[in-house]
């Protein structure tokens, strides 16, 4: 990945879009440090990441991780709380009551008893967002928060993301589904490699600037040629 | 530690030996969780063979005889063992599972060459080098005791301290990067964890078969524990039982100590893999043949519910032409019916009892259920709970039944 220049607004969802292998994920990976970056500059929230790590908050995509592990959804949502305690103070009664909260928001309180392995894949992410919301984040980071998930939970997770961007949060995450970027983000990059285009969705996300970035029609040929131009 | 000898109610020799070995499996057996839980068995397996060439290297250099000396080497060996897997596996394309194969036959082949050449080397019978290969029960001193001793509680100590950011690291490596909880730290720390408990086990079990008291007791203990700090401490306990178990029966028949302890674990494991309660196959089995035998049940129960809605009773025949049920399954389905009271045969004609046409009711609406949270499940709000198949309204609560069975009426008025 090169050439990758954005910057997000605050207070607002943001996607990031592109075909497979675009470097989406890496792209957000880099920003938080999970992977090594060669050159270029991330600042989150006006800061440089080590300053700015404790306001930011990250779900990660949900293969990558063990579901079998065995933890309860609420010990999942309490990690939330551990960047801010470090590894030995305990946690207080605000740390308890921000899980109880965020296990309320997700929807997760009738099941903070369960191991995760016996949770269905939207609840996993209901979790997994619950962990974020905990953190209380000013930036929230997601590696595709709708992937493989029923449209039920798409709605209640959108509804979650709504309300941190309507608390002034901001949201960037991101997504594979062109036809519904526009629902759900208010900000959109557009990108493969390097960036296509970005900016409201209704403008940014024109035919031509998704023919640059996925290739018009099809065929290696076009898509290669996109690239070098 | 002479205090705690004389508490075993044993012959001096054996309750230090059997203390050894509970010393031995309660770190092992807490550490190990760290690697099996991260996935990473096979590096405790690497990390102890790579010992091996630490402990000839020891005595080479300084011709010391005595445990500590040995034990040193080879914990810096088994150091650098880690550094390179680490190495290889980011410095190179190889995957993890490469780097570990290639670290444990190196250090394990050099391990192996060394010693062979050591074995003329004046003083090598004495110091016992070949010891370290299988381990050894008897022959344990009070004096390796208090260096087992001190390393263990030194280990759990760590454990406990930092069990929170373990927790969050094993279950999320991303998360706990990117949340700055020192990732970096706590990857060093379990593997100066997992040195500690070989470095302890070298002695009794031996480099070869060390992995197994790091990997079987949290094996075993993850069948009947779905917590982590229970399943910290069963695997604790369960690894001092079994190497006090094996390490008294090798001290008794005078077999090496590593193949005996690990036969008792491994049966530890296969006994747990089998019959757990929840997760053993035994009972998975068990629970899947219920089920079948449930549904099985209330499917008959609810064609006899269709057919006497429609005319009179009907005879077994009549049930398996209508249902296209297999014959035996519906005579089963019938006896499991009249066995709980729920069905009569009346001169070869069944019919439900109150009871029974209660349950049937109950299915039906259990389906109707089901349907209503297909098409309207989503009018329900936030809340994350599914319904259970099997049982709808249990699983989401009456509240939120009633809500879909008032939605399904809405809809079909």
């Amino acid at each position: 990945m090169w050439d990758v220049s954005a910057g997000f607004p605050r207070a607002a969802i943001s996607a990031i879009v592109g075909p497979n292998g675009s470097g989406k994920s890496t792209l957000l990976k880099a920003a938080l440090g999970l992977v090594p970056v060669e050159s270029g500059q991330v600042m989150l929230l006006g800061a440089p990441l080590r300053e700015a790590r404790r306001r930011v908050a990250y779900v990660p995509q949900r293969e990558d991780v063990d579901w079998d592990f065995p933890v309860t959804v609420r010990e999942v949502v309490e990690m939330g709380r551990y960047p801010l305690r470090g590894w030995v103070r305990r946690l207080r009664a605000e740390d308890r009551e921000a899980v109880d909260e965020a296990l309320e928001r997700v929807g997760m309180a009738a099941l903070a008893g369960r191991q995760i392995g016996r949770l269905s894949g939207g609840q996993r992410q209901r979790a997994f967002i619950g962990r974020a919301l905990a953190q209380q984040p000013e930036l929230l980071l997601l590696d595709e928060p709708f992937a493989g998930i029923d449209a039920r939970t798409e709605e209640a997770i959108l509804e979650v993301l709504s309300g941190v961007r309507d608390a002034g949060g901001s949201v960037i995450l991101v997504h594979h589904d062109l036809t519904t970027v526009r629902r759900i983000a208010d900000w959109a990059l557009l990108m493969n490699v390097r960036t296509v285009a970005e900016g409201a969705p209704d403008a940014a996300l024109t035919q031509e600037a998704l023919d640059r970035a996925y290739g018009a029609g099809a065929g290696d040929a076009i898509v290669g040629a996109s690239w070098a131009g | 530690m002479g205090w705690l000898i004389e508490l075993i109610p044993l012959p001096y020799p054996d309750a230090v030996v059997a203390l050894g070995a509970a010393l031995l499996g309660l770190t092992a057996g807490v550490v190990g969780c760290l690697a099996v839980l991260a996935q990473r068995s096979l590096v405790g397996d690497a990390l102890a063979h790579a010992a091996l060439p630490g402990i000839v290297l020891a005595f080479l250099f300084t011709g010391a005889r005595e445990p500590e000396t040995l034990l040193a080497g080879a914990a810096c060996a088994g150091l650098v063992g880690a550094v390179l897997m680490v190495g290889i596996e980011r410095g190179s394309r190889l995957p993890a599972d490469a780097a570990i194969g290639v670290v444990l036959s190196g250090f394990f082949s050099l391990g192996i060459v060394l010693l062979t050449h050591t074995a003329h080397t004046e003083g090598a019978e004495q110091a016992g080098l070949e010891r370290y290969l299988f381990g050894q029960a008897a022959g344990l001193l009070e004096r390796d005791l208090r260096v087992m001793a001190i390393l263990g509680a030194a280990s759990l100590l760590l454990v406990a301290v930092a069990f929170r950011p373990l927790k969050a690291m094993l279950f999320d490596r991303g998360f706990a990067v990117a949340s700055g909880l020192g990732a970096r730290w706590l990857e060093l720390a379990s593997t100066a964890l997992l040195v500690a408990a070989i470095v302890i086990g070298l002695r009794m079990v031996g480099a070869i078969l060390m992995v197994a008291m790091l990997v079987a007791p949290c094996a075993a203990a993850r069948q009947v524990c779905d917590r982590l700090g229970p399943l910290l401490v069963t695997a604790g306990a369960l690894g001092a039982a079994v190497g006090v178990t094996g390490a008294l029966l090798s001290a008794r028949s005078d077999t090496p100590a590593g193949p005996v302890i690990v036969l008792v674990a491994s049966a530890v494991v296969a006994v747990a893999v089998l019959a757990a309660p929840g997760r053993g196959v035994a009972w998975e089995a068990r629970r899947r043949l219920a089920d079948r035998r449930a549904e099985r049940g209330r499917s008959v129960l609810l064609d006899i519910e269709t057919a006497m809605h429609a005319g009179a009773p009907p005879t077994e025949r009549e049930l398996a032409l209508m249902s296209g049920r297999p014959a035996r399954d519906v005579r089963r389905g019938v006896g499991r019916l009249v066995r709980d009271g729920h069905a009569l045969v009346d001169d070869g004609r069944i019919r439900l009892t109150a009871e029974g046409a209660a349950m049937a009711h109950a299915a039906l609406e259990s389906r109707a259920l089901w349907s209503a949270w297909l098409d309207h499940g989503a009018l329900l709000g936030l809340d994350g709970r599914e319904p259970d198949p099997r049982d709808v309204r249990g699983s989401l609560g009456d509240a939120a039944a009633d809500r879909l069975v008032h939605l399904s009426q809405g809809d079909h008025p």
